[in-house]
């Protein structure tokens, strides 16, 4: 059982009305013997019991005395004393004062271990407060660690609180609980910040005065005192800042983001000089107890066992000190991205964003971090827009309503203006929701998006209505004019996104079979991309129609004839995507088909189901909506039934035409003018990387990194060299292949074989339309084949799939 | 969820109906519901309500309460809390009931 951050917090008394007297003064008398006589009289397997009392419960207890299932037994199985802070204070185990750099450097480092292991969703108990420092900073002496004690305390305070109101996260992502321990809440904020700040004075100081002087013989004591210094003043920057950078973001003013963005970067800077000064901490000492974990001095992992919840896992497994940096290094990435959203102010290039950002499966604290930015305090955008006045504005750039069209008469109009007001109202919540559905973790987002479909189809049925209102109210005073399905488009074209959404996410999530996949990607294809494709054109000739009436006025007043630059459409782009993912996913779908023709398609054999319901069961959170209307599975049958073609298919034909599909999206794709980050060729791409690995190098240069590990490690953490495939990039790493493959299958290669074909995702990450089609040589060989980067495409090309075993 | 499970077999409900309660049966099933205070081999002590036993002491306590080494319990802080708890009968040291328990018939 696992507590959810909702609890209360004083969990530590879990009273439960038991009375006092149970404890200590009730007279208690021993009945052993009588007891264990009486027993003796019961027949084997018979269980004496409260007539309300069975088996069922009886099964649910707890077994005492089992390692598994008791957690108090532990304590009892080491040999060393679990003391807690102030008895090993006491005792003599923990020093609170002089603590040696060594000593602080490698206690602070485990502390960064046990806050990123509290952050990948395990409890505070086993983690962050295993550090006996953090019991009472009050009583430690030594500065340093006393700042550093208190710095921690904050950032996981903040951390939990910015968790907890953005709610996008579930009890696999995080716990929250703080089990009554005090987060130094005695203490401001920039109390806590300046403390840092004078021991970073300090320690400068005293890395100033060490340093190497001209001409003098180099002392080997001073030299380490110099670098351990060093080491230590990096870490606690590192503290200030981090903290500082949280603090930033619980402010409401949007300019306190770019500010946190900085702080973040700063805070980057020091993570190499972290990374080689790791071997200076002490570590770890061994306990002589069998079967225990080493025990790092100050800390004591079973000193909360007693607050746990019986079912709690034992140990915590905290990460190694060396993962430690490469993980703070991307979290801040995520981070700086978070901040670039207030970069975007409309509302369907917010949607891309957090759909884009959900993509790679950022941890809890980022996307808690962009829901809170996006919402400040649940109430505007960014702190600044209303959103019903983000809806407005997305209305206009996609749909151009003449409502909203300051030269149609029913701008002014009252009436019209309520009917438009209440509109947007009504869809903030949903909208709202489905921001926050794209910052929970990938597997929660299926089941989400199936629900708001619900709430969307309500949507559309009051979109409906107020075009209707709206298009009677419009032709009585301007008869041209029309609104008809305007409103109904744009409600209609988030409808398909989300439905389309739902659909790719089974794919990642590796939901469905392989015989399932010629339903569903015939169902992105015929259907719902050629939905999206329509609801976008309309939206485009809607956005035209208002676009000439402006004209016509404007004409009456300029005698200059403009001249009719030929502007790209702004929806062009989205339009011609979709038309290469329908494309990609027709090809899967006639790929399907053929293969299975040819025998190659595992089927199961349905004893107690039909391929019905399973096709109805995929597809049901689509019957709460009404445009488009579902597919039931007789009507997908009729539909795609290959018996109308005479003469009759063959799998060869299907083939040919799939591979046809993907060479028609890859023209679309390579053909896209390219805006400024995608790329859509191979020699762009090694420019591109090549370039980047220039900077690295020039940079690695200027922070005189000497290492091979950091300049791996520095290099590695580039954001911009892990994004330079996009995503245009990464579907053509598909399209490609699969073209030469489905000609190779069309010329009956291999049909013969009874192979099992083997699907690649093309990238570990989403993508579905990236299943590169292969035929496994020897039947055992099964490998999911993944991305490195850079890689050409020539890792990619057949001679790897058809002619050799996989390894 | 789990479903609710038939808590004894036919087999064992006739039985149970068919034996006359012995006084040694009736003082167990008088001390049902009352709390008991149970001694484990490694020194921790229970407290908790009796809610089932078997032949082998196999002994559940509900709402049992974890308190450890002496049971002079506040010696030790705050209990731990356990709920449902089941001690295998040959980890038990010692039984104890309250002398009002063993006063009712």
């Amino acid at each position: 059982m696992v507590m959810k951050s909702s609890m209360e917090e004083d969990e530590a008394g879990w009273g439960l009305g038991i009375p006092e007297k149970m404890k200590n003064n009730a007279n208690w008398v021993d009945i052993t013997q009588d007891f264990k006589g009486a027993c003796k009289e019961l027949n084997l397997g018979e269980l004496l019991h409260d007539k309300l009392f069975g088996l069922f419960e009886a099964m649910s207890a707890i077994e005492m005395m089992d390692p598994k299932m008791d957690a108090g037994m532990i304590g009892n199985q080491v040999n060393r004393k679990v003391l807690n802070f102030e008895q090993a204070v006491k005792d003599g185990a923990i020093r609170v004062s002089d603590l040696s750099l060594p000593e602080l450097i490698g206690i602070m480092d485990t502390c960064f271990c046990c806050l990123i292991t509290w952050l990948e969703g395990h409890s505070l108990a086993q983690t962050v407060f295993t550090c006996l420092y953090v019991h009472n900073p009050d009583l430690i002496q030594d500065s340093a660690m006393k700042a550093f004690a208190l710095g921690i305390l904050k950032v996981c305070d903040i951390a939990r609180e910015k968790v907890n109101k953005a709610a996008v996260f579930e009890e696999e992502d995080f716990q929250a609980m703080t089990y009554g321990f005090k987060m130094a809440n005695n203490v401001t904020d920039l109390r806590v910040t300046g403390m840092l700040k004078d021991v970073e004075d300090d320690l400068q100081r005293r890395v100033k005065s060490t340093r190497i002087r001209q001409g003098e013989q180099r002392d080997p004591e001073v030299e380490l005192e110099h670098q351990q210094c060093l080491a230590l003043f990096s870490r606690i920057k590192f503290t200030r800042l981090l903290l500082t950078g949280l603090i930033a973001f619980t402010k409401k003013e949007t300019s306190s983001v770019s500010e946190a963005q900085k702080l973040m970067s700063q805070a980057a800077d020091l993570l190499p000089a972290i990374h080689s000064t790791l071997h200076h901490g002490v570590q770890s000492q061994n306990d002589t107890t069998k079967g225990d974990h080493p025990i790092m001095m100050g800390f004591e992992p079973l000193v909360n066992q007693r607050l746990l919840p019986p079912t709690f896992p034992r140990y915590a497994k905290i990460i190694k000190r060396e993962e430690m940096v490469n993980y703070f290094s991307k979290l801040i990435d995520r981070i700086k991205t978070v901040c670039e959203v207030i970069n975007t102010t409309n509302l369907h290039g917010i949607l891309d964003f957090f759909c884009e950002f959900s993509e790679q499966s950022p941890c809890v604290l980022s996307r808690s971090l962009l829901q809170t930015t996006f919402l400040i305090d649940n109430k505007k955008v960014f702190g600044t827009h209303l959103m019903q006045d983000m809806m407005k504005d997305a209305l206009r750039s996609f749909v151009s309503p003449p409502v909203l069209s300051p030269k149609c008469c029913l701008y002014n109009n009252p009436q019209a203006k309520d009917y438009i007001d209440s509109f947007v109202t009504h869809c903030s919540r949903p909208f709202c929701s489905l921001v926050q559905i794209h910052g929970h973790n990938r597997a929660r987002q299926r089941d989400k998006l199936g629900h708001i479909l619900e709430e969307f189809a309500t949507l559309q049925d009051e979109a409906e209505k107020m075009d209707a209102a709206l298009h009677s109210m419009l032709v009585k005073q301007e008869p041209q004019r029309q609104h008809l399905a305007c409103l109904g488009t744009w409600i209609l074209y988030h409808n398909l996104r989300i439905m389309i959404q739902y659909l790719l996410s089974g794919f990642e999530l590796e939901l469905y079979s392989m015989h399932e996949y010629y339903y569903i990607y015939w169902y992105l294809s015929e259907f719902l991309y050629a939905w999206l494709m329509s609801t976008l054109s309309r939206a485009d000739s809607s956005q035209m129609a208002e676009e000439r009436i402006l004209e016509e006025q404007q004409k009456g007043r300029s005698s200059k004839k403009s001249k009719k630059k030929k502007k790209a459409r702004p929806l062009s782009r989205e339009i011609t995507m979709s038309q290469a993912y329908q494309n990609m996913c027709a090809g899967m779908y006639k790929t399907m088909i053929a293969l299975d023709m040819d025998g190659k398609v595992r089927k199961p054999k349905f004893e107690l189901d039909s391929e019905q319901v399973r096709y109805e069961h995929r597809f049901a959170p689509f019957n709460s909506v009404v445009t488009p209307p579902p597919v039931h599975y007789i009507q997908f049958k009729e539909m795609s039934d290959l018996k109308k073609y005479s003469p009759a298919l063959q799998s060869a034909d299907l083939y040919m035409a799939a591979s046809k599909h993907f060479q028609q999206a890859r023209l679309i794709l390579e053909n896209l003018p390219s805006p400024d980050p995608e790329i859509s060729s191979e020699k762009d791409v090694c420019e591109t990387y090549f370039r980047l690995s220039f900077q690295v190098k020039k940079r690695v240069q200027y922070l005189k990194l000497n290492r091979m590990q950091d300049y791996v490690f520095y290099a590695s953490a580039l954001p911009e060299i892990i994004h330079v495939f996009t995503k245009v990039n990464r579907i053509l790493k598909v399209a490609k292949p699969n073209i030469v493959v489905m000609k190779l299958l069309a010329g009956g290669h291999k049909k013969e074989t009874k192979v099992q074909t083997v699907f690649l995702p093309a990238c570990k990450q989403s993508e579905s339309f990236g299943h590169v089609v292969a035929h496994v040589v020897t039947p055992r060989i099964h490998r999911h084949c993944h991305v490195s980067i850079p890689s050409s495409l020539q890792a990619y090309s057949l001679h790897r799939y058809i002619l050799h075993p996989l390894q | 969820m789990l479903r609710a499970l038939p808590d004894l077999t036919i087999c064992q409900q006739m039985e149970m109906s068919s034996l006359s309660t012995s006084p040694a049966r009736q003082k167990l099933e008088n001390l049902l519901n009352k709390s008991m205070r149970i001694r484990m081999t490694d020194g921790r002590t229970l407290v908790g309500l009796f809610l089932c036993t078997d032949r082998d002491c196999n002994v559940i306590l509900g709402s049992a309460q974890e308190f450890l080494k002496s049971t002079d319990s506040f010696s030790q802080g705050e209990p731990r809390v356990l709920g449902l708890a089941m001690i295998p009968g040959h980890h038990v040291v010692s039984i104890e009931v309250e002398a009002e328990s063993l006063l009712t018939a």
